[in-house]
């Protein structure tokens, strides 16, 4: 029981948006060849530690869309530094479930149109047992954004 | 050419796989879709539903478990005694580390004093019902309840009576271990592997009151400078104060037989029994009997 009954230390740090430039591949009909395609999104970055700084990684993590918050519209697992990125693709309040042996926490983030993280949001939650920080923020990801995705090209 | 779309592939991914994104993530749904959900979300005004309020001891009370002094423990009854469950639809969320009271715009309030044995059932035993009410369609994200002492039954007189079986190394302990003090949880938003609270008009849902044992016990799966164990007291303090493979013991016996270390720590972890799943309550012991 990591943290015992001090205070949750949080931060917020601002959001990015970076352009992509894409490069095209050579215009060649290529059975079962890669096709890229990237667009450029707002992401946006969780990271949750115990309060002595300590990283959840690999905690498991759902994300609720605003919509539905009985469906998880992302799952995943933190990395090593305890952070996750993903995509609000809507405005609302967004939840995001961090869950590790046995502790969990929800953070409600509430995001604006553009996917900007809403200037209320004080990102105060936080456990008294187990005190963890989730913390919501910047997030730029280079070469492709947020919706990289490869497709199949079919045989011409 | 094949090769070279590989080499392209990679080198235009590159920079992602550097950034210290979250490899594992995995989109369930398609997040470009505009279609709604198939499931609307309950508005406070929609009518009402059946909300049952649960109690979950979990696996470690069902089933038994190692503790981190190594005893397999095992429970016939684990009697808890629950007051003044409430129930809210809270906005915004109530957040248990800030504390205070649920900002509600719904509040479902269970009338009743209840007892349950969180080790009824199987192995595999669903958790416990406490009471089902008819209550307002809407999200309830919110519970609170208070811990009170039995006043009848077979835990009477007692907030928390374990009753089991403790063994180690050929040493068998019949242990009854009775505590009496009054608790307070308010919690936010269940945290497990789905979500509750979610009631729907016509239908139904669940709120549940989750109790960690291992808190108590430690868990002998998991490493000694964990802190589920660090923190625990273990079974080592109660054995040796057994009598003739046998220990039934209150509050006060505890408080005389135990070193006041090991009493403090055993009073320190009681508040951080109840849960709601794996999300934490903001905690008040009420009495120290």
């Amino acid at each position: 029981m990591k943290g015992f009954g001090s205070a949750l230390r949080s931060g917020l740090q601002h959001l990015g948006i970076v352009a992509i430039a894409m490069g095209s591949l050579p215009g060649v009909a290529i059975a079962h060849g890669a096709h890229i395609q990237a667009r450029t999104a707002t992401a946006m970055e969780i990271q949750a530690t115990y309060d002595s700084g300590e990283p959840l990684a690999e905690a498991t993590v759902q994300v609720f869309a605003p919509d539905d918050p009985q469906t998880p519209v992302y799952t995943g697992l933190t990395d090593a530094d305890g952070k996750f990125v993903f995509v609000p693709t809507a405005p609302g309040n967004w939840e995001v479930s961090v869950r590790q042996a046995g502790h969990g926490d929800i953070a409600v983030v509430p995001v604006e149109s553009e996917g900007a993280i809403a200037s209320t949001f004080t990102n105060d939650a936080g456990l008294s047992l187990l005190q963890r920080g989730i913390v919501a923020g910047a997030v730029t990801w280079g070469c492709v954004g947020t919706a990289l995705f490869f497709g199949r090209r079919g045989k011409q | 050419m094949n090769r070279f779309l590989t080499q392209a592939a990679i080198a235009a991914s590159l920079p992602t796989l550097l950034l210290a994104c979250s490899p594992q993530t995995t989109p369930d749904a398609d997040t470009t879709s505009e279609s709604a959900p198939e499931e609307e979300v309950a508005a406070a005004t929609d009518g009402t539903g059946e909300l049952t309020i649960r109690a979950n001891g979990e696996d470690f009370v069902r089933q038994g478990f190692v503790t981190k002094d190594g005893w397999e423990v095992s429970f016939d009854h684990v009697y808890v005694t629950l007051t003044g469950i409430t129930a809210y639809q809270s906005d915004p969320p109530f957040d248990a580390e800030a504390g205070g009271t649920p900002e509600a715009t719904e509040t479902v309030a269970i009338a009743e004093t209840v007892t349950v044995d969180l080790a009824e059932g199987d192995d595999n035993a669903e958790p416990i019902m406490v009471k089902s009410v008819e209550a307002p369609a809407g999200r309830y994200n919110a519970l609170s309840w208070q811990m009170m002492p039995a006043a009848e039954g077979p835990a009477a007189g007692q907030t928390i009576w374990m009753q089991g079986t403790a063994t180690k190394a050929g040493e068998t302990i019949d242990f009854v271990v009775k505590l009496d003090p009054e608790l307070e949880y308010v919690c936010g938003d269940f945290v497990g592997d789905e979500r509750k609270g979610i009631l729907n008009a016509d239908e139904a849902a669940d709120l549940e009151a989750t109790f960690h044992f291992d808190h108590l016990f430690g868990d002998g799966e998991a490493p000694a400078d964990d802190d589920i164990n660090t923190g625990a007291l273990g079974f080592d303090p109660l054995a040796a104060i057994a009598d003739g493979g046998t220990l039934d013991v209150d509050m006060a016996a505890l408080e005389a037989q135990l070193t006041p270390e090991e009493y403090q720590t055993l009073m320190g972890i009681l508040p951080s029994l109840g849960h709601v799943g794996e999300g934490h309550c903001e905690e008040t012991q009420l009495v120290d009997s």
